[in-house]
């Protein structure tokens, strides 16, 4: 294996042990989606055609933004709790790596996240879950959960580098909720609300996931009138070169926060 | 772990080289009215370490021992100065510096403490680039030589600090390292296991590797270090083999009283003695223990024995200094 696949590897490895090993994850992957669901199934349950699904879609999506970004947001302040920081940090693999690793495995429980919505809809609300495309869907979702993956690496970096980026995230969470299409789609947004929609990556994502799994939705998707499957295909480029944007923003974050780090001292204090 | 010498790539043939290394830090406080300052934390420090070297740095708190090692090991950028590390420059060729060194930072933290000792080492092999199947047999060597083999699989958060200790050791060791930089290692450790950590570190000595050791002991750089550099408010004040240190009070004897109830001024009284250099006391609850440094001999004795007429002592020795008296004499300046 690579040197960096390995280094990504075993950052992941590590962190899904340390996810077994806490049981607290019960509340973002469990018990959260479950109160998404019952709260949007409730608020639809009066209204026809395929709303029950489209409703647990959203709640899972939400759950998946929320515990991806919450959880890559603090992937280097976890080190820093932990105390091994210093100690990563004087290793000879790149910090950015270890933090994809991080993110990598924070964006599969992420993705738990979304099929416990799933299996509670299913099992217990008896929501029909037929999706029309799975394949299409199964690969959207995880473009989508690596495309989180990627603005989670740029908060890891934010977060070290102004303490109130920290509180800016936290008062975003549920703008960025609306502004990516998790709970309704853009089309019902303000025109002047799109350009902010656009250069998220997820929000292309979950526009393809949606086309994906109900031909109902293709009137107010962005690429009305046009074939699914193109359409989902071009989502999923736009999302991509996104995701690869933030990458490159992420990449020289991450050298400021080095370069930082190694003037000041300051970066591993707790 | 390998035994074999570490490779001697640098054109000095030295394995650690500072020059003239100076660290200040920028310091903002308040939040309405910003003000800005600077803190010093070294100040012009250079030396050289051989290889096979244990080399100990000592001084107060806040002395600058932690900046040292850290722009030693590419984890701070010196303001001025030079840090040369097995021939690469600290802050250019940053990965190839890492990929040599270990670095044992002192305390409970800094492991993954949710899982196995096994776990936490193979993570950090990983980071260094140890390859797979060298991987395991190094995790292997080394938990026996720390005696940790039986607890291997067990989560970290369930040992004693003492084991924690050893582990820290390991990681720090996990690359086979050509020189390992030890920040106070047995700081807070029962006397028990910090003999037993001080043997380690002479093994590995044995074993070829050139060591940076800080340390508040005395005694423990008396024991292990074969040149000590004393640092003070970020300067090195004196660089010397420990017996050369020593020579610094050979004019002095230490006076040890041992007593009851001697007060804060009492000590105080005794600073003010012209002859007398230094004064430490131990004022515990039951058994108290001062040490004055001074060039009279037994002739302080009679003025003792007078400062102290409302305290009990139960004994007074005249001592030959140790590296722990020629300590404070050099940190009291």
């Amino acid at each position: 294996m690579p040197e960096t696949m390995r280094v990504i590897y075993s950052a992941f490895r590590m962190a899904m042990l340390h996810w077994m090993a806490d049981p607290q994850w019960v509340i973002p992957n469990i018990i959260a989606p479950f109160v998404f669901t019952t709260v949007a199934l409730t608020l639809f349950k009066d209204s026809t055609g395929p709303f029950g699904l489209y409703a647990v879609l959203g709640g899972g999506m939400m759950g998946m933004w929320g515990n991806t970004i919450y959880s890559s947001g603090y992937a280097i302040e976890f080190e820093k709790w932990q105390g091994t920081l210093e100690e990563v940090i004087a290793a000879p693999s790149n910090l950015m790596h270890v933090i994809t690793g991080r993110a990598i495995s924070n964006a599969l429980f992420g993705l738990t996240n979304m099929l416990a919505v799933l299996l509670i809809a299913g099992l217990i609300f008896r929501v029909p879950l037929g999706i029309a495309d799975p394949l299409l869907f199964a690969v959207g979702l995880i473009l989508t959960l690596l495309s989180v993956s990627a603005l989670g690496l740029i908060f890891a970096s934010a977060f070290v580098l102004s303490r109130s980026a920290q509180a800016l995230t936290n008062g975003l969470e549920t703008p960025l909720y609306i502004i990516s299409g998790s709970m309704f789609p853009i089309a019902l947004l303000p025109f002047w609300i799109h350009p902010a929609a656009y250069v998220l990556g997820p929000t292309w994502g979950i526009d393809a996931v949606r086309l994906a799994t109900s031909a109902d939705y293709a009137s107010q998707s962005f690429w009305a009138g046009m074939n699914p499957s193109f359409a989902i295909f071009l989502d999923l480029m736009i999302m991509m070169l996104i995701t690869l944007a933030y990458v490159f923003a992420a990449t020289a974050l991450f050298k400021i926060v080095e370069k930082r780090a190694r003037t000041t001292g300051t970066m591993v204090e707790a | 772990m390998s035994g074999s010498g570490p490779s001697r790539d640098s054109d000095s043939g030295k394995a650690i080289v500072a020059e003239h290394l100076c660290k200040v830090f920028n310091v903002n406080k308040g939040f309405l009215r910003r003000t800005k300052s600077q803190v010093v934390a070294v100040k012009d420090v250079s030396f050289e370490v051989d290889y096979g070297e244990l080399f100990g740095v000592v001084g107060p708190n806040g002395a600058g021992k932690t900046t040292i090692i850290k722009m030693l090991t590419t984890m701070l950028l010196p303001t001025s100065g030079r840090a040369i590390v097995l021939g690469h420059d600290c802050q250019k060729d940053v990965t190839k510096v890492r990929e040599r060194i270990g670095i044992v930072l002192g305390g409970e933290r800094g492991l993954y403490t949710r899982v196995s000792a096994v776990d936490n080492l193979n993570y950090f092999a990983d980071l260094y680039g140890v390859q797979k199947n060298i991987r395991d047999k190094r995790v292997k060597e080394l938990l026996d030589f720390m005696g940790l083999s039986d607890r291997a699989h067990n989560r970290v958060e369930t040992f004693s600090k003492g084991m924690k200790q050893r582990l820290h050791l390991a990681r720090g060791l996990i690359n086979d390292p050509d020189i390992i930089f030890l920040d106070e290692p047995t700081l807070g450790l029962d006397p028990e296991i910090s003999i037993e950590t001080r043997h380690m570190i002479k093994e590995l000595v044995e074993k070829g590797k050139t060591i940076l050791l800080t340390t508040h002991y005395m005694f423990e750089a008396d024991e292990l270090c074969k040149r000590v550099a004393v640092i003070r408010n970020g300067e090195i004040v004196a660089l010397d083999t420990p017996s050369g240190l020593k020579k610094y009070v050979m004019d002095t004897s230490v006076v040890e009283v041992e007593g009851f109830g001697i007060t804060d001024k009492e000590v105080a009284k005794f600073k003010e003695i012209p002859d007398v250099v230094s004064v430490s006391a131990d004022l515990g609850e039951n058994k108290q223990i001062l040490k004055l440094q001074t060039s009279k001999g037994s002739e302080i004795i009679a003025e003792v024995q007078q400062i102290l007429k409302n305290s009990r002592i139960y004994d007074i020795k005249i001592k030959e200094p140790t590296l722990e008296d020629a300590y404070l004499r050099l940190v009291e300046g």
